[in-house]
């Protein structure tokens, strides 16, 4: 209980200290078009729900490699690596399609697994230099094979399948996957045994070792599911909102995963409610640029503060 | 020139130090020897101030030089500027200062995290030398010295008490208090039980070690078919081998079929984070079946806890202990193998503890008991073997042990 009063208290403060520098430079307005753009009426919610997916899913990443004592910082990496598959499955139909962006997101996380296992490399570093591979190489793709046959811009043609949408709306079938990844990997935490050793290496992992762990392969297991979180983001965020790959596609993604697990207190199910106040941040800086000329970075900053904040509470709490 | 006076002082239900008188003059080597946990460290930390005495008096003029067991050095200082910190003057007398001790140091230049720790150890030793105390209290200067950095350190403690300098040499290695002490002190379970001027190795062993004829439990052991199970302990002074010796053990085995109880109970045993369900449940395979009879659990080891959902990082050391045991040895596995079982509980838990060890070996299992606590391998055991620099004694009686083991714990034998 304690800890989601701590998210709440950190995420309230990170927006009233951005409405006061607003207000600072002039804009007493921001707060009301920040809440107007992101949850103001149908359209503006629907953005948010929308930029909340990839955020639920990359933050169930970081969840569950966090909790291992995984430091997994190459989100970023394995979404692009799902979507990367997920555009070259997407001939084989929507199912096929998905499963690759999970395999291909888990799969390249593995090669940080590997690189620990053979080299002792930490994940840390693996994991980050991972992500400008990953990036290059979906660089590479959409100015050489993959890229459109026109040849007009450095992007890709649409992928083959798109996710059906819900109703009438702009929301498509992803949001109901992402719920179904929270619950399920709450479910994988807090009620099998896999997750019981996987939050005990987290915590201790010589009492894990001493308890008959295998603490590397389980390391190896969590990065795994972690890096298919992340894979399966990139996977929805191409089929259900871009249909097309194109150079800065992953969009920050991968990192923004980080500031939504933490706000979440690492909890899958409080994930969801983080992303979709992640997402409506965003959404609502968007309206900003629009329609007052503030920089859309707002949202980067807004992140900051939120982890600031709560590395403050955490200082707090060792003191006491 | 030092006087204590009754001092005394405990930790909890445990007295450390247990009416201590004690007078010590200028220009003395005193060894101060016992097995672990005798009391000697905490009596000396009483005297340098470090910790208050419950009662007592220390009266003492002077000051007071303590080279602790641990380095207490900044690593990415150099040798000279940690002498510097710790003489409140400038770096450049570094070179003096270490040729004023008689110390070899080589290069002061060199940071202190690239020493070897023989040369952490004299630098710790210059350190103290260097601030002129009249009393300077060494906690085991030479458990990382080399036999030939020992003789340089012996040669350098002689030149200090010539000059007047009391030193107080805290040890259990025999051998080097008849090399170098003009006196000896024994301690044992926190009191003085010796003190002389001349004191055989033989001699010192006996003091260390309480004497334990009549102890007679092994002609019942004896008696009792090896098949039902039994109790070995393994003894030592700590660091001879007793860890690298339990982790073969645990790696020797399937984890379901050996009960492993670790020594460092927060480190290796409990994930404190977790409830002391999921605790328990981290060794099984039946994951569900662990958990659902965790409540029973609970009441059989008699852990003192408001829920098997309570992290088990609240619950007191003794509790903590029961749920590893519960989690150990609820699947009745063939093999024990248990490090300082009782470390730091109180009394009621430790009667707890070795009561299930002893059920353990007589429902057939095979227990082996690796500790520093020689009353408790002598109160359970019915074979004992003596661990000393990684290698194993013969398996003796207690009976038979209880005249060897302390020559074989102090290497003697």
């Amino acid at each position: 209980m304690k800890r989601i009063a701590y998210g709440i208290a950190a995420a309230a403060i990170s927006i009233a200290l951005l409405a006061a520098i607003g207000a600072l430079f002039g804009h007493r307005d921001l707060f009301p078009i920040l809440i107007g753009g992101s949850v103001g009426s149908p359209f503006a919610l629907e953005g948010t729900l929308l930029k909340s997916v990839p955020l639920l899913l990359t933050g169930l990443a970081v969840v569950i490699a966090f909790r291992a004592g995984v430091w997994n910082i190459g989100g970023e990496g394995q979404f692009i690596a799902g979507s990367l598959a997920a555009f070259l499955a997407a001939r084989y139909g929507i199912a096929a399609a998905l499963i690759a962006s999970i395999l291909a997101g888990a799969l390249w996380a593995s090669i940080a697994s590997l690189l620990r296992i053979w080299r002792n490399a930490p994940e840390v570093l693996t994991t980050i230099l991972l992500n400008f591979v990953a990036i290059h190489l979906l660089g590479y793709c959409v100015n050489g094979p993959l890229q459109e046959p026109s040849r007009m811009y450095p992007q890709t043609d649409a992928a083959a399948v798109a996710l059906p949408l819900l109703g009438t709306s702009d929301l498509h079938a992803g949001i109901v996957l992402a719920l179904v990844a929270a619950f399920a990997s709450w479910w994988l935490m807090y009620r099998t045994k896999e997750g019981l050793r996987l939050r005990a290496i987290g915590y201790n992992p010589n009492a894990a070792r001493t308890a008959g762990v295998n603490v590397n392969a389980q390391i190896a297991r969590a990065l795994a599911f972690s890096g298919a979180a992340a894979g399966l983001a990139g996977g929805i965020e191409l089929l259900g909102v871009t249909h097309r790959l194109f150079e800065r596609f992953a969009a920050g993604y991968g990192y923004s995963g980080i500031a939504v697990a933490l706000l979440a207190q690492l909890h899958p199910l409080a994930t969801i409610a983080s992303a979709v106040f992640f997402g409506a941040l965003v959404t609502g800086a968007g309206e900003l640029q629009r329609a007052a000329n503030i920089s859309s970075a707002v949202a980067t900053f807004g992140q900051a503060i939120v982890i600031l904040v709560l590395i403050m509470f955490g200082s707090m709490r060792a003191r006491d | 020139m030092l006087q204590v006076s009754h001092a005394a002082k405990s930790f909890g239900a445990n007295r450390a130090v247990d009416d201590v008188s004690l007078t010590i003059r200028a220009g003395e080597i005193v060894g101060l020897v016992g097995e672990n946990g005798a009391g000697k460290t905490t009596l000396m930390r009483i005297v340098a101030g470090e910790l208050a005495a419950d009662a007592g008096t220390i009266e003492f003029e002077g000051r007071i030089g303590f080279v602790h067991q641990h380095f207490m050095l900044v690593n990415d200082f150099t040798i000279a500027e940690n002498l510097a910190l710790a003489t409140r003057t400038s770096p450049r007398n570094a070179e003096a200062i270490v040729a004023s001790t008689g110390i070899a140091l080589g290069n002061v230049g060199r940071r202190a995290g690239d020493l070897s720790v023989g040369e952490k150890a004299k630098l710790e030793l210059i350190k103290a030398i260097a601030r002129e105390p009249s009393l300077l209290i060494l906690d085991e200067p030479t458990s990382v010295l080399t036999p030939y950095e020992s003789e340089e350190l012996f040669a350098v403690m002689r030149t200090l008490a010539a000059k007047g300098t009391a030193i107080v040499f805290i040890t259990h290695k025999i051998r080097e208090v008849t090399a170098v002490a003009t006196r000896v002190v024994v301690m044992r379970r926190g009191s003085v039980v010796a003190d002389s001027p001349s004191m055989s190795a033989e001699e010192i062993a006996d003091a260390m070690v309480e004497r334990r004829t009549g102890f007679s439990r092994s002609g019942r052991a004896e008696a009792r078919p090896t098949s039902r199970g039994e109790i070995l302990a393994i003894v030592g002074v700590a660091g001879n081998g007793q860890r690298e010796l339990a982790e073969q053990f645990l790696h020797a085995y399937p984890r379901s079929r050996i009960g492993f109880i670790p020594e460092d109970r927060t480190h290796d045993g409990i994930v404190a984070e977790m409830s002391i369900a999921e605790n328990i449940a981290l060794t099984r395979e039946n994951w569900r079946g662990a958990i659902r009879r965790v409540p029973a659990l609970i009441d059989l080891y008699s852990i003192k806890a408001q829920s098997a959902k309570q992290p088990a990082g609240s619950l007191s050391g003794g509790n903590q202990q029961k749920v590893i045991l519960a989690r150990e040895l609820d699947g009745e596995p063939e093999r024990i193998v248990a490090s300082e079982p009782t470390r730091g509980l109180d009394l009621e838990s430790t009667r707890f503890v070795r009561d299930q060890l002893r059920e353990a070996a007589a429902r057939g299992a095979h227990v082996i008991l690796i500790t520093s606590d020689l009353d408790e391998a002598f109160e359970l055991a019915d074979g004992i073997q003596v661990i000393y620099r990684g290698v194993l004694s013969d398996r003796m009686t207690p009976a038979v042990a209880s005249e060897r083991v302390a020559k074989l714990m102090a290497g003697l034998q």
